[in-house]
């Protein structure tokens, strides 16, 4: 009947419309109109010079009344002065304090230097002065700031571990490295007081912080400023996020990084809780066991047995590959240079599954192909039949985990049959089903805040069929929401598969 | 050179009346004898019924006339785009919210025989009301889309700052929508495009 728009067009001339105006309508609305521009006109300028009338009659009853709000106002507003000035404003010390206080704390850091990103997970135990760390490439670190003073660093290349001097945070060398680094590098800025901000949709302490630099260089290129912004949550008083700057000499940011923490209640006892096989070959570096007599590596100690808590690798199944390459048109200008190698493994604490299985999916429009089960029905094939499309221009999907979980990880892979970026990901996190109330970002690529979620400082990426792997965060929650809005060959949204790795609180 | 020169100062004229209209009752009305027919038209399509299009078409020009001081356009180009995000939206929301929707359809869908043969003659039978009941199928946004481009004759820019998308978005929905009418059409008429 119509095979295209002009045929349709055709079809439209030929038919019958009963749409001619009634001219009594038309004046009557006309009336209607001016009277409500000229009201419209009246009340604005009302609006501005209107007084409050007094009462013509009851005045014995209206002014007790407002002596009486008067009052109450002024009780509200003492109470709060006296509030105010009680606990008086936030500073980073009382943050620090706080924040060190917890059991645990976990860190997943993102380190963006040029169109290179590195992701690493850290965990601090502060009162027995330990940290931990697995770096984007599978290795691991701990470092012990007690007694012993010793860094351990495990590589997965070289296979051994590594044992070193832990010089004193702060004291040059590891700069901000750990939190606990960050935490003596701006030390002497305990008196800074926050000021609030937002951050993920909540009002937060911000603290600006910057501290001149030396001696610190990244890729030849000497580092003459520290900048950070610290947000922590008013009422904990925890410190939430964190974004450092390293800049240069004129300037330029060499390498920024973005930290998002969370308190978990427990947490790694040793690096063989993070992956280092117990068998794995020890280095012992540490110069007072150099040149000792026995010229052997003293032991570590054997690692004690741990709690719930311990890593182990994921199972993420692959499809097949489909392609190989860059996006032919390349638009994006924050684009993330693709990996080399493989992905490494995924390291997630025991029991870790796909708890988007098979649970329902809705999105905001209806697809135009395919059906919304496909994003979580384990399929990740990119061929006919496999994927959704959803309607070109902003659109989310939001799968239903149907119990709370703790989120280790989604993995998204929007359409790998062609070489293509997918434009402003952002990757939430909620109990709340509409995504008002308590929402966790855990990716965020739209730099330019087109969706109106906030402006977020995530690369884009190429899709391939590894599918994006994207840190949880530390988020809880039972409702995963993904938003894109296009992508580099056509203004079309696409789904193959979304796998949300986590356990069930 | 006149023709040429011609569409321009007429432009700046609508343009001068569009700011004036902010202020002057008068230049307001002149604006609602421009703009009355294309707007009803438009609600019209949209919602089918006219006694619905006319309550449409006076809420419209009421929110313009409570607004109007606080429009922040100065061409005529961005008050035909503003006055028909508005009616788009009144009658959205109207499809939306009443419960007379499916009336509206089952009306429509009256006029035709309910049992209608399979056959490519059906195509030729398509009238008004059959291809509203199809439209009213599609969502309410594509269905704006599909009025502003069929029965208001909007280019892909216009339209793109009605709905508040890029014109190559219009161009795909546009003809996604084409496609999805064309599937509701066929399972109507039980034929084949």
């Amino acid at each position: 009947m119509f095979e295209n728009e002009h045929d349709f067009q055709r079809l439209v001339k030929g038919l019958k419309l009963d749409d001619q105006p009634n001219p009594a309508h038309r004046e009557r609305l006309r009336g209607q109109m001016l009277q409500a521009f000229a009201q419209a006109g009246g009340q604005r300028v009302g609006c501005v010079s209107r007084t409050i009338p007094a009462p013509a009659q009851g005045g014995a009853w209206y002014a007790p009344y407002r002596l009486a709000v008067a009052a109450t106002v002024l009780v509200v507003a003492t109470v709060g002065i006296w509030a105010l000035v009680g606990r008086g404003p936030v500073t980073l010390r009382q943050v620090r304090l706080a924040t060190q206080k917890a059991a645990w704390l976990y860190a997943v850091v993102s380190r963006y230097q040029g169109p290179e990103v590195r992701t690493e997970r850290h965990w601090y135990d502060f009162a027995a002065q330990k940290g931990y760390a697995v770096l984007d490439d599978g290795g691991v670190v701990g470092w012990d700031y007690g007694g012993d003073a010793k860094k351990l660093l495990y590589s997965p290349r070289v296979k051994a571990l590594m044992i070193s001097d832990l010089s004193n945070p702060g004291a040059g060398g590891d700069s901000t490295e750990n939190l606990m680094c960050v935490f003596a590098v701006f030390a002497a800025r305990d008196d800074v007081k926050g000021a609030a901000a937002q951050y993920d949709g909540k009002t937060v302490r911000s603290f600006e912080i910057e501290k001149a630099e030396s001696g610190l260089n990244i890729d030849g290129k000497a580092v003459r400023l520290l900048k950070a912004t610290m947000m922590a949550d008013p009422r904990t008083r925890r410190l939430l996020a964190a974004g450092i700057e390293y800049q240069g000499s004129d300037g330029g940011v060499l390498v920024r990084e973005g930290w998002t923490m969370s308190y978990p209640p427990s947490g790694p006892a040793s690096v063989y809780d993070l992956g280092v096989p117990t068998m794995v070959a020890r280095i012992d570096g540490r110069r007072q066991r150099i040149g000792t007599p026995s010229a052997e590596p003293m032991p570590i100690p054997t690692p004690a047995p741990t709690g719930s808590f311990r890593l182990a690798p994921v199972e993420i199944r692959l499809p097949r590959p489909m392609f190989a390459g860059t996006p032919e048109d390349a638009r994006l200008p924050n684009l993330e240079r693709p990996r080399s190698g493989p992905r490494p493994p995924f390291l997630a604490p025991v029991g870790t599954t796909n708890v988007a299985l098979g649970k329902p999916v809705s999105s905001g429009e209806e697809p135009v192909i395919g059906s919304l089960e496909a994003i979580t029905d384990g399929d990740k094939e990119a061929a006919e039949g496999s994927f959704v499309e959803l309607s070109p221009g902003p659109q989310f999907v939001t799968i239903d985990l149907q119990e709370r979980c703790e989120i280790d990880a989604v993995v998204v892979w929007h359409y790998h049959r062609w070489p293509r970026a997918y434009v402003d990901v952002v990757v939430q996190v909620s109990d709340d089903p509409a995504f008002q109330t308590a929402v966790k970002t855990i990716f965020n690529n739209d730099t330019d805040n087109s969706l109106g979620l906030g402006a977020g400082g995530d690369l884009s990426y190429v899709e391939t069929y590894e599918g994006k792997l994207i840190e949880g965060k530390g988020a809880q929650g039972r409702y995963v929401r993904l938003f894109s809005n296009g992508n580099t060959r056509d203004d079309l949204n696409h789904y193959i598969e979304v796998e949300v790795y986590g356990r069930p609180l | 050179m006149v023709a040429i020169m011609a569409k321009p100062v007429e432009q700046t004229a609508y343009d001068e009346l569009v700011v004036l209209a902010k202020t002057q009752a008068g230049a307001l009305g002149k604006l609602y004898e421009l703009y009355y027919d294309r707007i009803f038209r438009f609600c019209a399509h949209r919602l089918f019924n006219r006694t619905t299009a006319e309550d449409v078409t006076s809420s419209v020009f009421l929110t313009v006339a409570r607004t109007m001081r606080d429009f922040k356009g100065r061409t005529e180009q961005d008050f035909r785009s503003w006055i028909y995000t508005i009616a788009a939206n009144q009658a959205n929301a109207h499809i939306r919210k009443t419960v007379r929707r499916k009336r509206l359809l089952r009306n429509a869908l009256g006029h035709r025989e309910a049992e209608e043969e399979a056959s490519a003659a059906a195509w030729s039978r398509l009238d008004w009301p059959t291809l509203y009941a199809a439209i009213q199928e599609l969502k309410p946004e594509h269905q704006t889309i599909l009025t502003l481009r069929f029965f208001e004759n909007m280019d892909y820019d216009e339209i793109g700052r009605v709905v508040d998308a890029r014109p190559a978005t219009v161009r795909v929905i546009l003809h996604r929508t084409l496609r999805r009418l064309q599937e509701v059409l066929q399972g109507d008429l039980g034929g084949e495009a």
